[in-house]
């Protein structure tokens, strides 16, 4: 009975890697915050950077996709008014909210990792959502998957997801709504009219939720976040241990800053 | 002679948005400009198909065939929109004189 114990203790051992876990970010520069966020999955297809999960904080800020238009999706009358900053991510999907109360987490695994064996953008969404799932399950949130790209809670959306398969990487990243200010989500995101009437309901921010609104009480993205560490530790059998980048990656981060992320050319793309 | 400009927000059967902002000239494409918030890999490959459409007649034959090469010759995985949305996007938009939203 021992040695059978011993055995199985032994092999979640055997099956258990170590993933890198860094919080590095820039809460007031969004754009070198996207610079990071390019920068990792880039090092780790390289084989220069170990597997890697960032979680991440931004301020007032639109993250668009990288192929939406800045001038049909963002009221920058809005952006003005209430000091949000808009910046182009490298992956599709989307335009989303950050502000201080959401939290950003991403992965970023070698490809062909055993998670995500094949190149298969929807099973890369379904498989990395899993921890933040179980995550937000553990805090009595009532989280769901639901396909293509989204977490949500009784039909309401708290939480979406974008990704890539690239650079010899697998990248998964997404944002918790933890107690972000709908009311300017809702001011700052055109969001086209035929999209609100196929979710049949009148406003965005009818059909977003935050952690906040679902415990009805006060929560931390703080608290969120070791909720999440803990939910990707127990989904993916990995140990989370906290690292920092390289000087290799700050300076590629660098680089990415000064080229892209803090252009107009790739920010306000029209 | 000057292109009449189009316009035409397609919801795809995957769920997600395709915005077409097309310059039509003598029933083809003179420009395009396709956006949303679909998913394509490899993520350049959407200029590439725009350069591809110019000068496509905006016929669903010609336009079907250009884009089905697009996404076999250039490998391209899409999620959320699929070439027929594609088509469907470009078709539509060709009908639409006013701009959408």
């Amino acid at each position: 009975m021992f040695e059978r114990c011993s055995l199985r203790v032994r092999r979640w051992w055997q099956l258990t890697e170590t993933w890198r876990l860094i919080d590095l970010e820039y809460r007031d520069n969004p754009f070198l915050n996207l610079a990071v966020e390019e920068a990792i999955p880039r090092m780790v297809g390289e084989g220069k950077a170990p597997n890697t999960v960032r979680l991440w904080h931004n301020s007032n800020t639109i993250v668009i996709g990288c192929f939406q238009s800045a001038l049909l999706e963002v009221d920058f009358d809005a952006c003005k008014e209430t000091g949000t900053t808009v910046v182009r991510r490298f992956t599709g999907g989307g335009a989303v909210y950050h502000d201080a109360g959401n939290l950003n987490y991403a992965i970023s695994l070698k490809k062909s990792h055993p998670l995500v064996p094949e190149s298969d953008l929807q099973l890369v969404f379904q498989k990395l959502s899993e921890g933040t799932v179980q995550g937000l399950r553990s805090l009595g949130v009532q989280a769901e998957f639901q396909p293509i790209n989204d977490i949500q809670v009784n039909g309401r959306k708290v939480s979406g997801a974008a990704g890539s398969i690239r650079w010899g990487a697998i990248f998964h990243h997404g944002c918790i709504l933890v107690s972000s200010d709908l009311a300017i989500l809702g001011k700052v995101l055109n969001v086209p009219k035929i999209k609100l009437a196929e979710k049949n309901v009148a406003s965005v921010q009818k059909r977003v939720t935050t952690v906040r609104n679902e415990l009805g009480r006060d929560v931390s993205t703080r608290e969120v976040q070791t909720a999440i560490v803990h939910g990707i530790e127990a989904s993916y059998r990995v140990r989370l241990e906290e690292d920092e980048l390289s000087k290799e990656e700050l300076a590629l981060a660098e680089d990415l800053y000064l080229s892209k992320y803090r252009r107009p050319e790739w920010n306000l793309k029209p | 002679m000057m292109g009449s400009l189009r316009a035409y927000d397609y919801k795809a059967a995957g769920g997600k948005l395709v915005r077409v902002r097309l310059t039509e000239e003598e029933g083809k494409v003179k420009s395009v400009q396709i956006s949303g918030d679909f998913f394509l890999l490899p993520e350049d490959s959407l200029p590439t198909l725009e350069k591809m459409l110019e000068g496509t007649a905006l016929q669903e034959s010609d336009l079907r065939k250009v884009i089905g090469r697009f996404f076999e010759t250039g490998h391209v995985q899409s999620l959320g929109v699929s070439g027929d949305d594609l088509v469907r996007a470009l078709l539509s938009a060709s009908e639409e004189m006013v701009a959408a939203d």
